[in-house]
């Protein structure tokens, strides 16, 4: 009773029936693919998402627009329109605070005291899938404040790359609008940013300076293989375009571009299951991160 | 542990006898509510929501809040059917130890605290569902009650236990580390006592007592699930209502390995995706809470 209570208030919400049990195989097909995760709560989402695609495609019934995503011709094509209709919206500049703040609080001191020890004060992170820059900037600013407290006496550089020239172009002019910049505070725009064009900004030569940009295919083993010791990965929104074979391929390659105890982030509802065992899924409050152990890790408590 | 200090709030426990309801109306309910879902007497459950005039309208105004459509339920028994049962014994679970709590003694935020005991209870339940444990429904009570210590600190030693939360929140550390420096024992020391004076079963005052206890989980399963499932919350703003400074590899801790042994399948257990239904829930933690706790 309970679960048919739960059911009818549900579709309450929304026009599609919920209860149709092709959504929950779409869902999975989708996690399955892609890695991103619908909950029970947030079916309704997905819902609408497919009800767009269910639109285009004339498809009458969940279950009917399930058979497109799995057994009709084009369906590759078919699950990647649906991808880009479930990771929609542009994003902005600092939207991860829960990973910033782990970055801050648990990442950051690991590292700093590792690499104390060996008198190596180097930081390098690596926004894999930059698209138009929000990301790098946004390290680049966390870090040249972190440099004034915990990271003093430190250099550090980003690595931003993407496969899309035209996003690419965008991210090293770096001139921004109001959306991009909705969650910087009015103290990081005066330090960081000039103003262009009347109601834009660009960032600043020294936040620029950070960042190195780069055109980067993913799927290019003779690239990756090059791109070495890097202690933070960011690869938000990109893997869920890949297969399971090339994913799992990309994520192989990340664990080697790591050093030992670095640790690579993923978007929101992403994960890693069954594609790379050998990272550990490490919680701090809000986000997830994987960790390559450090040499000598046993597991045992906390990393 | 200072077992004097510990000693002396157990007057104060004595004292909580004659506080309202709690387990006169409690544990009949979770009791009901234990069976499985087609042996529960629905209008039994009914009969005892109606029974109270506060609880029946906690239950009304969440089943018309917008997370349900904001249908237009008028009667408890639509109520009931709308909310589902679970809902239900978690409403009633949350004002009944609410009124043992006077306002004005509230250290910690009871929003907060209801928060995370419902989520800590959910997780519980749905992480013994998925790696086989027996009784999900003992996991959901034992969750939910699992930090029933904090009623007793908050009651018993009010500006104490205030000083702990204080401490807790500005060295971002956990709470029942904050209280072994300013109390001398914590709320599992404190909650043990009042869940034998409750008489609650051995399995559930187990886990009052040893979830935060490393050393003592060994064979306890169920203290472990709990364990895992409370970890878990306050890493996903189902905590205590401030920013707990750590990184926690779930996999690498004693109580995974506890809990491996007696149930091999949480080795196959996707973390994330059980990660990713917890923020799912939230929407539906919150709702309940508000409507057991906004006026």
């Amino acid at each position: 009773m309970a679960e048919l209570a739960t059911a009818r208030a549900v579709t309450g919400r929304d026009t599609e029936d919920l209860s149709d049990p092709a959504y929950l195989k779409i869902r999975d097909v989708i996690y399955r693919i892609s890695g991103i995760y619908h909950p029970e709560e947030k079916l309704y989402l997905l819902a609408s998402r497919c009800a767009r695609r269910m639109r285009a495609v004339n498809a009458k019934t969940p279950s009917e627009y399930l058979d497109h995503l799995t057994v009709r011709g084009g369906r590759e094509e078919e699950l990647r329109l649906l991808l880009n209709e479930i990771t929609i919206g542009e994003t902005y500049m600092f939207r991860s605070q829960a990973q910033l703040e782990m970055l801050r609080s648990v990442i950051l001191p690991q590292i700093i005291q590792t690499k104390s020890a060996i008198g190596f004060k180097r930081l390098r992170l690596w926004s894999a899938g930059c698209s138009t820059g929000e990301e790098p900037y946004t390290l680049a600013m966390f870090l040249l404040e972190e440099s004034e407290k915990m990271l003093a006496g430190w250099t550090f550089d980003i690595l931003a790359t993407d496969l899309n020239d035209k996003s690419l172009a965008a991210a090293k002019a770096g001139i921004y609008g109001e959306y991009a910049l909705r969650s910087t505070t009015e103290v990081l725009r005066k330090k960081y940013f000039r103003p262009y064009d009347g109601k834009q900004l660009e960032a600043t030569n020294q936040l620029k300076s950070l960042i190195r940009f780069d055109r980067a295919n993913l799927n290019d083993d003779s690239k990756m293989t090059f791109l070495k010791g890097m202690d933070v990965i960011f690869c938000c929104n990109v893997l869920i375009y890949f297969d399971q074979g090339s994913k799992h391929k990309v994520v192989q390659h990340f664990y080697s571009n790591l050093l030992p105890g670095g640790y690579l982030f993923l978007g929101h509802a992403e994960s890693l299951y069954q594609v790379d065992d050998r990272f550990h899924l490490v919680h701090s409050p809000g986000a997830i991160g994987y960790w390559k152990p450090s040499i000598g890790y046993t597991g045992g408590g906390k990393p | 542990m200072n077992l004097h200090r510990l000693e002396e709030i157990r007057p104060k426990i004595g004292a909580l006898e004659g506080m309202p309801a709690v387990p006169a109306i409690v544990l009949p309910l979770t009791a009901m509510l234990r069976l499985p879902p087609d042996q529960v007497d629905v209008d039994a459950v009914i009969e005892l929501v109606s029974y109270d005039g506060t609880i029946a309208a906690h239950c009304l105004r969440m089943a018309n809040s917008p997370l349900f459509g904001r249908r237009n339920t008028e009667t408890v028994r639509s109520a009931v059917m709308v909310l589902g049962l679970k809902r239900i014994e978690a409403i009633l679970l949350g004002c009944c130890l609410n009124r043992i709590v006077p306002p004005d003694k509230w250290a910690l935020d009871p929003v907060t605290f209801w928060r995370h005991s419902l989520g800590c209870a959910l997780v519980s339940s749905k992480m013994a569902k998925l790696i086989g444990y027996p009784d999900p429904d003992k996991a959901y009570l034992a969750g939910l009650l699992h930090d029933l210590g904090i009623l007793v600190n908050t009651l018993a030693c009010t500006e104490n236990f205030r000083k702990c939360i204080h401490a807790a929140r500005d060295g971002r550390v956990a709470l029942h580390r904050s209280e072994e420096e300013h109390l001398g024992f914590t709320h599992c020391h404190s909650g043990k006592m009042l869940a034998e004076h409750w008489h609650f079963s051995g399995d559930v005052t187990d886990v009052i007592e040893f979830h935060h206890d490393i050393a003592a989980l060994s064979g306890k399963p169920l203290v472990s699930l709990v364990h895992l499932s409370d970890l878990l919350c306050r890493l996903r703003d189902l905590g205590y209502g401030y920013y707990e400074a750590m990184g926690v590899d779930l996999a690498g801790e004693a109580a995974w390995a506890t809990l491996v042994e007696h149930f091999p399948a949480l080795t196959n257990l996707d973390l994330a995706r059980l990660t990713m239904d917890i923020d799912g829930s939230m929407e539906d933690i919150v709702a309940i809470v508000d409507a057991v706790f906004k006026p």
